[in-house]
């Protein structure tokens, strides 16, 4: 057991190691994220939770705020069903047996050895043209990666800086990375003659993505994860580039424990959140104090609308790494959801003193606002913030949703239509534009919308019930198909209970009362269950109270008519009278097969 | 970023002020335009002190000055494509106009532009060009120069206006653009300026930089070292990590030519071009490789938001359903449809950004109708009306309600009466409690969008609806809205006069309104892209992409539209102007002309050519072929059938693939293959119900061969007045012909009376034919009111009639002569053979074996009553070949072919 965390340590080790070298900070920096969250072995030398991941010391800022909170959460990592596979022997995670891929021994620094020093030097400094230039005419694997590289980021620079340069009337132009044809030339060329390592494909494989062939992307992608699996950044290139299960089911991975990694996230952001959940649970086991796979957890659990557990891991990930900004807006969305003012304000100005210029600070600043109903200031800031990324894609969505508040239609439209262009996936955005069409007063064109969104995620209650209201609404006036969606959302779990009621309320419209009664009636037991009460209470129990007299069932009517009794208003009197007709009723009557002709 | 305008201080230039925005916004500097200016310069070189020479320096003549003007003019006008030309073509199109100083021109400019080598260079360039604006002092009105508010002139400030705005960086970006510019040159055009330029270029850079590719990288490489400190922590942590958004960018700067966009105007005028040639000529735009174009365009210019609303027009044109409702909804969630859809022009500026979104239904209705969904159209018609009274968008709402009628005139009026009568629809807006009927539904939308539009001066719908409400009263009895109590006089008759009187007020309501609203969108750039296209074709290099241009133009008017001045009248008007030609035509046919029919299609077919649509189009030559076949009989008919399927392929025009259904359905009818007929109604059949559900007219045909009876009960449930009155009269002629002629009796007279109320001339005069030959079927003794009814139809017959009916007029005349008791032969020979004479002749040409075998009998008896027995027998063999043809059919196989 030990020894197999030992490899893992092992193995990230050099990985972060080798990575650096290479000036792949953010893989780097993930590997040695993961090999401080491996679960400390019994010594008891060693605890995680003193030991906070990325920042070497606490500051504190840092214990107080830990000391603030520590009192409301209870959160242990404890062991998770079906994930204690971590402490069996031989093979660590879940029963798999990986392949153990050897770590790559580093060229020797050889002729070029200092050149490289210096060049790394000066793309550490960010002068990647300079550092390109010291390594030309070398022909060391490192040194030939290390000069595509710098002269990518060159490129990249430069496109940033032409974007706003070349900004005309007509809207943004598309910059393109001047050097990706001769690196593409390059790169290609030493992957024919097998000069390339698994670093040389990496960048060979974004190369290909900015110029638009995924598809050999993809493959050569897989070649590098296969030969070099540590580097996480490969993999999140490669996840972003299956858009779909199919083409993640496609592809031929080698049985390396950080394809666990990155089909957990793959599963995450491709809406199936069960699979992702199963995943990173069994990785806990080994990676107890991964920051990382804390939060992606959370993440999963808002997604899938647990909140409680997901504040929970948030705010013991917070105490551990205070000056985490990483997916802090997902946790802010969730503080928003439960419109907890005083922590987001917390979050707010924790990540605002970290580091303003984040999109996620942005966002969660801009979060703030709008719980707060500032809502203009809140726009300020999500423009800041997709500035700082253009494709911030729940930040479009956000937006939008501001912008609705604003009664500022056409820019919400913009907004929104933004985040379908850049994911159509995502119903969010599809759903906010039918809302919007359908605020307008036009639900026949609100209708396209909520098609999309409810296609994208068929079991969601909210979106059926919202096509329903669309066909139900004056205009329109279709019940028939709304009542086919209402019936739709009652069955996908439609927590709200808006769907039942309003089934038993268009079924009674159309004359249909066996059917309203049946909807009523189940629509009265959700409401016990859930101990509510209110108007929709009375309404049902009216219903069923008139709809067993006419039928002549006056045992349940009456049993109906005397819970209503319990409520005042004027249904209690209707109650009363009902009650004494159908005493009259009975006694005048006998037999029960003349009173339902009678009536 | 464009999201942003129009919100709380609304700084930055909308969509829907492009051009009367900032001033950088006019158009951008680009190594083309500045080309451009510096032929301007040469065009118009700043006053000097001295004397001016009349034609300045470099001309030979003034026609020669002249030329390169116009030559200028063009080019900042022209709308061929999306981009500009490299250099490579602009100096080819620069040496078909200056042929006369040797290439002097060329040389110069070259030489001008690679002489463009720093910052400085550029500012001396544009300080010279102002003084090409400046009148010298003590100019006179006769000396040459540059009026500022002359198009060049106006181009030229926008060029110094563009370079006076520009930031260093802009400056630097357009120095290495010119660069690549000049380098795009192909190699074979002329070495030895090659050369120049690159030792000019060599001279003026140090000494190590040699190679082009090195100048470049320095003016890339030049200001970027610098800006370390700024990007802090987003390019470097990230770029491994995030997408960045060059995914879409991989079309554009595949060459090294700078990919530069023509100004603002030049697209737009781009893009109208193109949804014309969609509108006209689907089938020459192929689906993909537009969409292509279109994305290119798209990535180039991603806040010019009609390209999505043309590539909606595109997937519409080839009937892919998905893809135009996304498109459809993806334009108009960007542009809020702002973008001036209507009279296409830019809509002014409003204070407020409110959106129209009502434009949205209405497109979103005719995309349903388009598919055949009436059901769907009419929901967002609705809802188009609702959103529009509520945004009191007026000129949105007339269209609409044009829209509307023109979707109950096409639809079956029967299965929309559920929609059109729920409690918000458009009825009961009217004010009359009373419900009404779809007809008179239909009849007061139209005048109500009439009178809106008159109102607002939109003389293209106005025109519109005087022509529907032509189509109208040419298919329906007006009868007055409120029909209570005895004096409500109730003429039960179409009238004609209406008819023309919409007809007439149509193209009218164009020509009044012509001169002020229409010309605005007149000059739209064709003109100028047709003199360049020319002029290439001159030169005899046709550019690759011209090539798909010409397939547009590719009908007889080819040169017309060349070497004509540019057409006086916008192609909208046109095209209405046209379809009021072509519904006269229509209405001649219903009244029963043939030779007026003939006559507006032809017109049609010659003077609209150029602005009709391609399904207006084929109606037009369905119009003429169908005259073809009943006159010139079937193999005229056929070879024009063939014309125009080189002309319309069958897959695009449902209206051809009718025709020949027809044609041929007919001609195996006469000829007696019945199988043949069979297998043809069954693919009518197919035909009918698969492609268009809205038309319903097509299933009336369609099913006309099936059964008459279930046909008439569609008809009658549809309302389609006039079709009932030729069922009726296929009903009489079934019975006729199952020789049951007192059934057949009073089909024949009511659709006689029909015909009557609805104006149909010869379908009367058929209707009367038929009930003498019903007449005459009953016995000798009613051949004299047989005789009277022919003689009452004659005149119409053989003004207008077909061959069919002629002969058919012409047999019944001589049989009721022969039946008739009183009649001899002898007496009068020539009251019996001359008709069938006549009618043999028209027979012939019309392959009709059943009725030809009938007219040679009948000449043989009288014949055999004269007594010319070799005239009987020439005559028999004649009548025993028609007989043996029509029930041995020889050549079955062929009639499928023409």
């Amino acid at each position: 057991m030990a020894s197999g965390k030992e490899t893992y340590r092992a193995e990230l080790r050099a990985a972060a190691r080798q990575l650096g070298e290479r000036c792949l900070y953010s893989a780097a920096k993930w590997a040695a994220e993961l090999l401080v969250g491996v679960e400390p072995d019994a010594a008891p030398a060693l605890s995680c939770a003193m030991d906070p991941p990325s920042s070497s010391s606490a500051t504190p800022a840092g214990r107080l705020l830990h000391m603030h909170r520590s009192g409301g959460s209870s959160f242990r990592p404890r062991p998770r069903p079906g994930g204690g596979g971590g402490s069996e022997a031989g093979t660590p995670l879940g029963g798999v047996s990986y392949v153990s891929t050897p770590i790559p021994d580093d060229d020797a620094f050889d002729s070029g050895g200092d050149k490289y020093l210096l060049a790394k030097t000066y793309f550490d400094c960010r002068e990647y043209r300079r550092a390109a230039h010291v390594l030309q005419n070398q022909v060391g694997r490192k040194a030939v990666f290390l000069r595509c590289y710098a002269l990518y980021m060159a490129g990249e620079k430069r496109k940033e800086a032409e974007m706003i340069e070349l900004e005309g009337s007509l809207g943004k132009s598309n910059a393109v990375n001047e050097e990706l044809v001769a690196l593409e030339r390059e790169l290609s060329t030493h992957r024919r003659t097998g000069s390339i390592d698994s670093f040389g494909l990496y960048l060979y494989g974004i190369v290909l993505r900015d110029k638009g062939c995924e598809g050999l992307a993809r493959t050569i992608l897989v070649e590098s994860v296969n030969s070099y699996p540590w580097n996480w950044s490969a993999w999140s290139e490669l996840q972003s580039l299956c858009t779909s299960s199919d083409i993640l089911n496609s592809l031929n991975l080698k049985n390396h424990w950080m394809k666990d990694f990155f089909l957990a996230s793959a599963y995450l952001e491709l809406k199936m959140h069960e699979e992702a959940l199963k995943r990173y649970e069994r990785l806990v086991g080994v990676f107890r104090c991964s920051g990382y796979i804390q939060a992606q957890i959370a993440t999963v659990q808002y997604s899938m609308r647990d909140l409680d557990e997901a504040e929970m891991i948030f705010e013991e990930l917070l105490r551990t790494d205070p000056f985490r900004v990483d997916s802090m807006d997902v946790y802010s969305n969730l503080l928003y959801a439960k419109e907890s003012l005083t922590a987001l304000s917390f979050l707010a100005h924790r990540v605002f003193l970290t580091d303003k210029y984040r999109p996620e600070s942005c966002c969660i600043i801009a979060n703030y606002y709008s719980l707060k109903g500032l809502h203009e200031k809140s726009v300020l800031y999500f423009q800041r913030a997709l500035k700082l990324n253009r494709k911030y894609l729940s930040a479009w969505t956000l937006m939008g949703h501001e912008y609705v508040e604003l009664k500022n239609t056409p820019a919400a439209i913009d907004a929104y239509r933004r985040a379908v262009d850049i994911n159509p996936r995502d119903f969010r955005a599809w759903y906010g534009l039918g809302q919007i069409y359908e605020m307008m007063g036009m639900p026949f064109y609100a209708l396209y919308y909520f098609r999309k969104s409810s296609h994208l995620q068929p079991d969601d209650a909210r979106l059926w019930i919202a096509m329903a209201q669309c066909y139900e609404s004056d205009q329109l006036q279709m019940i028939e198909e709304a009542i086919k969606c209402y019936e739709r959302a009652e069955k996908s779990n439609d927590t709200e209970g808006i769907a039942l009621h309003q089934l038993a309320k268009l079924h009674s419209m159309l004359g249909q009362s066996e059917k309203a009664a049946f909807y009523y009636k189940k629509d009265l037991e959700r409401m016990e269950i859930e101990e509510r009460q209110g108007q929709n209470f009375v309404e049902a129990l009216l219903f069923l109270a008139k709809h067993y007299r006419s039928i002549g069932r006056f045992e349940e009517a009456e049993h109906y008519c005397t819970r209503l009794l319990d409520y005042t208003g004027p249904e209690k009197e209707t109650a009363k009278n009902m009650l004494q007709s159908i005493k009259r009723l009975q006694s005048g009557f006998p037999s029960m097969d003349i009173d339902n002709f009678s009536l | 970023m464009n999201v942003f305008a129009g919100v709380g201080g609304g700084s930055a230039a909308t969509d829907a002020a492009p051009a009367v925005g900032t001033g950088k916004a006019l158009l951008e500097l680009t190594p083309h335009k500045i080309a451009v200016c510096h032929l301007v310069q040469v065009f118009a070189p700043p006053a000097q002190a001295g004397g001016d020479v009349v034609p300045p320096f470099p001309f030979e003549s003034l026609a020669h000055h002249n030329r390169l003007g116009l030559f200028l003019f063009t080019l900042t006008r022209s709308c061929e494509d999306f981009l500009e030309p490299p250099l490579e073509e602009f100096l080819r199109q620069l040496k078909a106009v200056d042929d006369l100083t040797n290439g002097w021109f060329c040389e110069q400019l070259t030489s001008t532009l690679s002489a463009l080598n720093s910052p400085d260079d550029l500012f001396n360039f544009f300080d010279k060009l102002r003084g090409v604006l400046t009148a010298p002092e003590g100019a006179s009105a006769e000396d040459i120069f540059l009026d500022p508010n002359s198009q060049l002139g106006v181009f030229l400030r926008c060029c110094i206006l563009a370079f006076n705005s520009m930031t260093f960086e802009g400056v630097c970006h357009l120095l290495a653009d010119i660069v690549m510019y000049c380098n795009s040159t192909d190699a074979s055009y002329d070495m030895a300026e090659d050369e120049n330029f690159n030792n000019e270029v060599g001279s003026m850079m140090d000494a190590d930089i040699g190679s082009q590719a090195d100048m470049f990288d320095k003016y890339h490489r030049g200001f970027s070292s610098g800006s370390h400190m700024g990007e802090s922590s987003s390019a470097l942590t990230r770029a491994p990590m995030l997408p960045y958004d060059s995914d879409d960018a991989n079309t554009s700067k595949a060459d090294d030519n700078p990919t530069c966009l023509r100004s603002r105007w030049q697209l737009e005028a781009y893009l109208n071009q193109q949804a014309d040639i969609l509108e006209k000529d689907p089938s020459s735009v192929p689906l993909n490789s537009f969409n292509a174009t279109m994305t290119k365009l798209r990535t180039l210019a991603p806040e010019l938001h009609r390209v999505q609303f043309l590539q909606y027009l595109n997937a519409l044109c080839h009937d892919d359903y998905v893809t135009s409702v996304d498109n459809l909804h993806r334009y108009f969630d960007y542009s809020a449809g702002m973008q001036g859809l209507f009279g296409r022009s830019v809509s002014p500026v409003q204070d407020i950004v409110v959106g129209k979104y009502e434009s949205a239904l209405l497109c979103l209705g005719n995309l349903h109708c388009y598919f055949g969904h009436p059901k769907k159209a009419l929901e967002a018609f609705a809802e188009a009306v609702r959103v529009s009274q509520m945004n009191n968008d007026d000129s949105c709402l007339a269209y609409v309600l044009g829209a509307i009628s023109n979707l109950l005139s096409k639809i079956g009026m029967s299965n929309t009466v559920g929609i059109i009568s729920s409690p918000y629809s458009i009825g009961t807006n009217i004010g009359l409690g009373t419900p009404l009927s779809i007809q008179q539904q239909l009849l007061v939308l139209l005048k109500r969008s009439l009178k809106r539009a008159d109102m607002l001066k939109l003389p293209s719908l106005l025109s519109f609806d005087h022509l529907s409400l032509a189509k109208f009263d040419l298919k329906h009895v007006q009868r007055p809205l409120v029909s209570f109590g005895p004096n409500a006089s109730t003429k039960l008759r179409t009238c004609p006069v209406d008819v023309c009187k919409n007809l007439r007020l149509s193209s009218r309501v164009l020509t009044d309104f012509g001169t002020d609203v229409l010309s605005t969108s007149n000059d739209n750039g064709s003109f100028s892209t047709s003199w360049l296209r020319n002029l290439s074709a001159a030169t005899g290099s046709w550019r690759s992409s011209s090539v798909k241009s010409t397939k547009l133009h590719n009908n007889d008017f080819d040169n017309f539209h060349y070497h004509a001045q540019p057409c006086p009248v916008p192609a909208p008007v046109l095209q209405l102007a046209g379809s009021a030609c072509l519904l006269r035509a229509t209405a001649w046919e219903h009244y029963g002309s043939a030779p007026m029919v003939r006559m507006n299609a032809l017109v049609y077919a010659t003077c609209f050519a150029d602005a009709s649509s391609s399904s207006e189009m084929s109606l037009a030559y369905v119009k003429l072929i169908q005259q073809l076949a009943v006159f010139k009989g079937y193999s005229a008919a056929f070879c024009a059938l063939k014309l125009a399927e080189k002309k319309f392929p069958s897959s695009t025009s449902s209206h051809i693939q009718l025709l020949r259904m027809q044609i041929l359905h007919e001609r195996a009818l006469h000829r007696g293959h019945l199988k043949i007929a069979q297998q043809i109604c069954d693919e009518f059949g197919v035909l009918s119900s698969s492609v268009c559900g809205v038309d319903i007219e097509l299933k009336t045909e369609a099913s006309a061969a099936a059964v008459a009876n279930s046909l008439f009960s569609t008809c009658y449930k549809y309302n389609l007045q006039v079709e009932n009155a030729s069922v009726l009269l296929l009903l009489a002629e079934i019975y006729k012909k199952s020789d049951n002629a007192v059934l057949g009796l009073p089909y024949a007279l009511a659709s006689q009376s029909f015909c009557k109320s609805f104006n149909l001339d010869l379908l009367e005069a058929s209707a009367t034919l038929t009930l003498a030959e019903l007449w005459l079927a009953l016995g000798s003794s009613h051949a004299k009111r047989a005789l009277s009814l022919v003689y009452q139809c004659l005149p119409m017959i053989l003004g207008h009639g077909g061959l069919e009916l002629r002969a058919r007029a012409h047999i019944t005349l001589a049989k009721c002569h022969l039946s008739d008791p009183k009649f001899s032969v002898p007496e009068d020979p020539e009251a019996v053979l001359d008709p069938l004479n006549q009618a043999t002749e028209d027979l012939q040409v019309l392959e009709y074996h059943d009725m030809a075998a009938e007219a040679y009998y009948l000449k043989a008896m009288a014949y055999n009553h004269l007594g010319k027995l070799d005239e009987r027998e020439e005559a028999a063999a004649c009548f025993k070949e028609h007989i043996t043809a029509l029930e041995k059919p020889h050549n079955e196989e062929d009639s499928l072919v023409y």
